[in-house]
């Protein structure tokens, strides 16, 4: 996928980054650890308060013990299911950004509608050498579509296409 | 052509006004809220020697509040300019913090006029200059005399052709247009449809409601229940002892009933009345006429609004009729510009973009034609949504009836399930007529979508003004091979009807996708 070689508008479907699950993960492991981490107190003190006896401490436990373990299992799994069913799509005419596991979409932004692009990197992102495009359209809903988990260089290379060529009066 | 121009005079009267008016709803809170925080009534101005009230001093404050405001009018008129360059309008202002801004012709959406009786005594017009930027009016110019402000439309729109000519020839907007700067009126409501606008889109209420929450406030309606009613009679909590005797067995109050159902039924013709004057109030003498490219809208007996739209600006257009405009044979049609329109949801940014409040329906498809001269509405050849919608749609109406009529009669009583049948009947036929109504129609210059049963809209979206296209499949939509298509546009608000196509056989949404994506995106997008 990062052959210097082919251009970008190729027509074809693309797969994200697959370093992308790996950001992903990192993410939703952030999340889930720091959830479980303010949960956890939250559990003692219900329990302090309502002067509720020992099983009940045990059984409160286990159910935060289940829970923070279904987020952790969603953290580790779901990063490679969404990367199955997300795609895009880069030709002459414009973009088409395909995502959603259950819920599928495909949104498609004609190159002479984008006002402008952004191509940005988080701290995380910058780790994995990833980056998000966001393109901004006049649109209502969709006034800015981002596709995130490329790779850096592939990034600024679509926003290169793009961009509307020379100085036109787009806007 | 680089003589600068000056406010009117009058503009530093109105923006001492303008300070005035943000100190007055204060001082009348104020006001209303000493009022009603002590026991007996006190006529206005005389206030309760006490210690903490402030009294006197307060207005005295206000004064000394009011002179910065005094000075910031007198410099804001004396430093205000604007100049008309050979492609812009360049609007200078300030002393300390000077600014200059160019608004390029042909990039102004909507150059609006508005008048309110103080305006119009003084012959002068507040101006709003539009552009796709923003939320709000590029600028808006207070007070401009009245023939300055026709001076600036003549110059800023031929300044528009001058720039587009030389800038796209493709920017020729097709049909005749010789620039024959006679204006033609394509719209003209009389008092009749007017006063029918104003009986079926029911605003009283509003007003009626804004009307009696202040004078509660105010304490005024306190002596007219004690007039009408002695304390027995009418008494918070009297529905819940009507029922409560019929509960018991005991003689009907039938003359408190009846007062009360007197006054519900006067109260809904009030409301229809009060509607209809404020609809006439509101857009007196609505006007729609076209000049040349461009689309002019004047309405209002009080407030004058005088608004310009270039017809090239228009991104949607919508048609609307609900069951009582039906009755009657009216249809509403507005259309959707992308400057500015999300700044305020109320009621002043939608009329400004009525094509036509409220309109017979056989003068719509000439009007549309006027408007969208690409697009022939009565030609349309609609196309259905999928054979198996039905069967989608009424799957999640007869759940919700169920979700709703179970937990109701099992709270009240088994004997409420005879409503059951009924409710579900309706959710049948609610669900069978909804996707009877679906339609779209896809031309090379517009798409077009129709949906409602009782509230009918249809949304014709111009191919050069889609922003994106989505295509969209839930897990119930795989299971039966169907899609959803939506079309973005610019400036479309919460409440406006947009082109969103559901259950559309999988195949169909894919070449709809892929054909308005291609047709978007071989045309060049000008706001």
């Amino acid at each position: 996928m990062s052959d210097p070689a082919p251009p970008i508008a190729d027509g074809a479907d693309h797969r994200l980054d697959p370093l992308v699950i790996a950001l992903e993960r990192t993410v939703a492991w952030i999340v889930t650890a720091v959830l479980a981490a303010i949960s956890l107190p939250a559990v003692f003190i219900i329990w302090l308060a309502n002067g509720l006896p020992w099983l009940a401490l045990i059984a409160l436990v286990l159910a935060w013990a289940l829970v923070v373990a279904v987020l952790g299992w969603h953290a580790h799994y779901w990063p490679p299911i969404a990367y199955r069913y997300a795609s895009y799509r880069v030709d002459e005419l414009g973009i088409e950004i395909r995502r959603g596991v259950y819920w599928r979409s495909a949104i498609n932004v004609p190159r002479s509608r984008v006002q402008h692009t952004d191509v940005s990197q988080g701290p995380l992102e910058r780790q994995h050498g990833l980056a998000t495009l966001v393109v901004y359209t006049a649109g209502t809903d969709h006034s800015k579509v981002d596709l995130g988990g490329l790779d850096h260089a592939v990034a600024l290379r679509i926003r290169e296409h793009l961009l509307p060529p020379g100085k036109s009066d787009a806007v | 052509m680089l003589s600068e121009h000056r406010l009117h005079p009058a503009s530093m009267l109105f923006l001492f006004g303008r300070s005035l008016k943000l100190f007055a709803l204060p001082g009348l809170l104020f006001l209303v809220a000493g009022r009603s925080s002590v026991g007996p009534p006190i006529p206005f101005g005389r206030w309760v020697p006490g210690d903490s009230q402030p009294g006197g001093e307060w207005q005295v404050w206000m004064m000394v509040l009011l002179i910065p405001a005094a000075f910031v009018a007198v410099a804001r008129y004396l430093s205000f300019r604007v100049r008309y360059e050979g492609t812009e309008l360049v609007i200078r202002s300030g002393i300390i913090f000077r600014n200059e801004r160019h608004v390029p012709y042909h990039r102004i959406q909507n150059l609006e006029a508005v008048q309110n009786v103080f305006h119009r005594a003084l012959g002068v017009v507040e101006v709003r200059v539009e552009t796709g930027a923003g939320k709000e009016p590029e600028a808006t110019i207070s007070v401009l005399p009245a023939a300055a402000f026709t001076e600036m439309r003549r110059r800023v729109f031929e300044g528009r052709t001058r720039v587009g000519e030389q800038a796209d020839p493709a920017a020729a907007f097709d049909g005749p247009a010789p620039r024959a700067a006679e204006a033609r009126t394509l719209v003209h409501l009389p008092l009749r449809e007017l006063l029918l606008l104003g009986f079926l889109e029911n605003r009283g209420l509003i007003l009626i409601g804004a009307a009696y929450g202040l004078l509660w406030e105010i304490g005024l309606l306190n002596g007219l229940y004690n007039r009408f009613f002695d304390e027995q009679s009418y008494a918070p909590g009297g529905v819940r002892l009507t029922l409560r005797t019929i509960r018991d067995g005991g003689s009907l109050p039938l003359g408190q009933i009846a007062i009360v159902l007197a006054g519900i039924a006067g109260l809904l013709v009030v409301v229809r009345l009060v509607s209809m004057a404020w609809a006439t109030v509101r857009l007196h003498d609505f006007r729609l006429t076209r000049t040349g490219e461009d689309l002019r809208t004047e309405f209002g007996l009080l407030t004058r609004v005088a608004a310009t739209i270039p017809l090239r600006r228009i991104q949607t257009l919508t048609i609307r009729e609900g069951p009582l405009q039906r009755l009657v044979t009216r249809v509403s049609v507005r259309i959707e510009t992308a400057g500015g329109g999300k700044l305020e949801p109320g009621a002043r940014m939608n009329e400004r973009e009525w094509l036509a409040p409220i309109i017979h329906p056989s003068a719509v498809p000439s009007l549309v034609r006027e408007v969208l001269p690409e697009f022939d509405l009565a030609a349309v050849s609609w196309q259905p949504v999928h054979p198996r919608a039905f069967r989608r749609a009424v799957k999640p109406a007869l759940f919700g009836t169920l979700a709703v009529m179970l937990p109701l009669a099992g709270l009240f009583n088994w004997w409420a399930l005879v409503v059951l049948p009924v409710a579900i009947a309706w959710a049948i036929l609610v669900a069978r007529q909804r996707v009877r109504h679906l339609g779209w129609a896809a031309t090379d210059d517009v798409v077009a979508f129709r949906s409602g049963w009782l509230w009918r809209s249809v949304t014709v979206a111009r191919v050069v003004k889609i922003q994106a296209v989505t295509r969209l499949e839930s897990p119930f939509d795989r299971r039966s091979a169907m899609a959803r298509v939506r079309v973005d546009t610019a400036g479309a608000s919460e409440r406006s009807h947009r082109v969103d196509i559901p259950y559309l056989a999988r195949d169909t949404a894919d070449g709809l996708c892929s054909r308005l994506a291609v047709q978007a995106a071989s045309t060049e997008f000008r706001w």
